[in-house]
This record gives C-alpha cells, structure tokens and sequence, in this order.
C-alpha cells in the first residue's frame, strides 16, 4: 500500500489539564510508532469556540496532527482509542492525500498555460510574471 | 428568506421596465426562497431579463485555489447563511467544480465543530445559560 497521508483532529473537554491532553498525544505517538505512521505535523490550536454543543461543551481544545502511514488499521486503531478517551469529546479523521495529488496536478495544468499563454499575446503585463515563475 | 432576497437584488440594479402589461398594482410575486424574484411591482421574472445583474465571478478561480481547506472556518463561513446553510452558486457565483469542493470542505468542518450544521442555533448567538455552567445573563 502506497504511503497516505491523514489529517486528525480532536477536542478535549475546556477544563482538561494540560498533562491530560499531553497524554492522549502521547498515546496517539505510541500508537503509532507500533503501526508504523509517521506524525508530521502537531498543531495545538487552544480553546475554540464549538459550532454546536458537543457533550454539552460549547467550547473546546482543538488540537490537530497530520499523520503519514501505510497502514489503514493505524487510523483505525487511533480512532478507537479516541473514542474510548474520556477527555476526547470529538475527533475527525480526513484522508488528504488524494486531495493534494489533484491540487499538484492542477497546479502542474495551470503553470503549463500560463508559459503557453503570453507567446500569443506578447504584450501582457499582467501575465509576465507568471511566465517567469513558470520558467525557473 | 428576507435576507435571501435582499441578496439577490443587492448586484442588480433598478428594474428597468419595458411596456409594463402589469395591469393592476398587485404585485405577483413569484418568491420561492432564492428564485430572484424582482423586487418591483411589474417585473417579471419570466421571458427577458429586465433587469441588470452583476456577472459574478467564482472566488476560488480569481484566487487560484485547487484545494478547499475544510480548516478555513474563515473562508467557509462566507458561502454559508448565517445559520449554516450552504448558499446556493446563483447566489455566491462559484463554479461548479469549486462548489463542489466547497460542499465537501464544509461538511467536513461541520464534522469538527468549526461551521454550524443547518438548522443548529447560529454561532453568533448569545449562549443560554446551560445550568449554572454558563454565566447568569447580565
């Protein structure tokens, strides 16, 4: 299985404790190091306002990671310990990889057109620039 | 609705009127949510245009965007009503293949809690005190 990339996000309950929080982190690190992923990115975004109540919460500690790995059952695994984690009130996981392949590709399309471009209308300022960036 | 409406005639101008066969002052108004239903007394919403509307140009094309962060609760919330309906691409002018990015982006936010689920109370309301959890009301 080719190498995927995960987002995660959870939100604790407002009132945990910061060794509460760094402790569900951890697991999720143990976890993964166990099934072989990759974390790459760990992001603490603090108290947020939630849309809607959540287990009667109207606000939340967000904290997102974006996680690579070959194997499915990681993400499973992860999200069966969220869920049992008393402090978790909400947690998502969003596979991205596909997404960001068809944004390179459009972006490879669009730089494409833009070097094709200015060669039939020479005198473009705007357009100039662009062929440039495309060129180096 | 109101608000529905408003916005529907914010780009266009003043009705221009052509031979108006109106006939007598009620106004039909054809006003289904979003239908664009002009505003004045004789306009009508069927046949010709008769009035003008602003082209409206898709956001995401204009800022080069190939992928819609379902993160960006900032960007999201502008093609949301305020409640959390996702507006309609008459309404905001995306193209399809953006709006259909936008609906994904937006489910997946509402997943997280970061934009309203439709008929959920709007964010922007002031929290009922939930049992002695909240602060009294001032």
């Amino acid at each position: 299985m080719e190498e995927r990339l995960y987002d995660l996000i959870f939100i604790a309950r407002p009132a945990t404790p910061e060794e509460e929080i760094k402790k569900v982190l951890s697991g999720i690190e143990h976890t993964c190091a166990e099934k072989g992923g990759k974390i790459e990115k760990t992001e603490h975004w603090g108290t947020r306002k939630l849309a809607y109540r959540v287990a009667k919460h109207r606000e939340g500690i967000y904290v997102y990671q974006q996680i690579r790995t070959n194997h499915g059952e990681l993400i499973a695994e992860l999200e069966r310990r969220l869920r049992v984690q008393d402090v978790v009130i909400k947690y998502l996981t969003v596979r991205l990889d596909e997404d960001l392949k068809r944004q390179k590709k459009l972006m490879g399309k669009r730089e494409q057109r833009a070097a094709r471009r200015p060669r039939r209308t020479p005198p473009a300022p705007p357009a100039a620039p662009e062929q440039t960036a495309a060129a180096s | 609705m109101a608000e529905e409406q408003k916005q529907a005639q914010a780009p266009g101008g003043a009705p221009r009127r052509e031979g108006g066969s109106g006939g007598h002052g009620g106004p039909r108004r054809e006003g289904g949510p979003g239908g664009g239903g002009p505003g004045g007394p004789g306009g009508r919403p069927r046949g010709k245009r008769q009035y003008f509307r602003k082209k409206k140009v898709c956001k995401f094309c204009v800022e080069k965007m190939d992928f819609i962060d379902y993160k960006r609760a900032d960007i999201l919330s502008q093609f949301v009503q305020e409640r959390g309906k996702i507006l309609p691409r008459r309404m905001t002018g995306v193209c399809s293949r953006h709006q259909r990015w936008l609906g994904v982006a937006i489910k997946r936010a509402r997943n997280i809690a970061l934009m309203p689920f439709a008929g959920s109370a709007a964010g922007t309301q002031a929290p009922r005190p939930v049992a002695a959890v909240e602060a009294p009301k001032a």
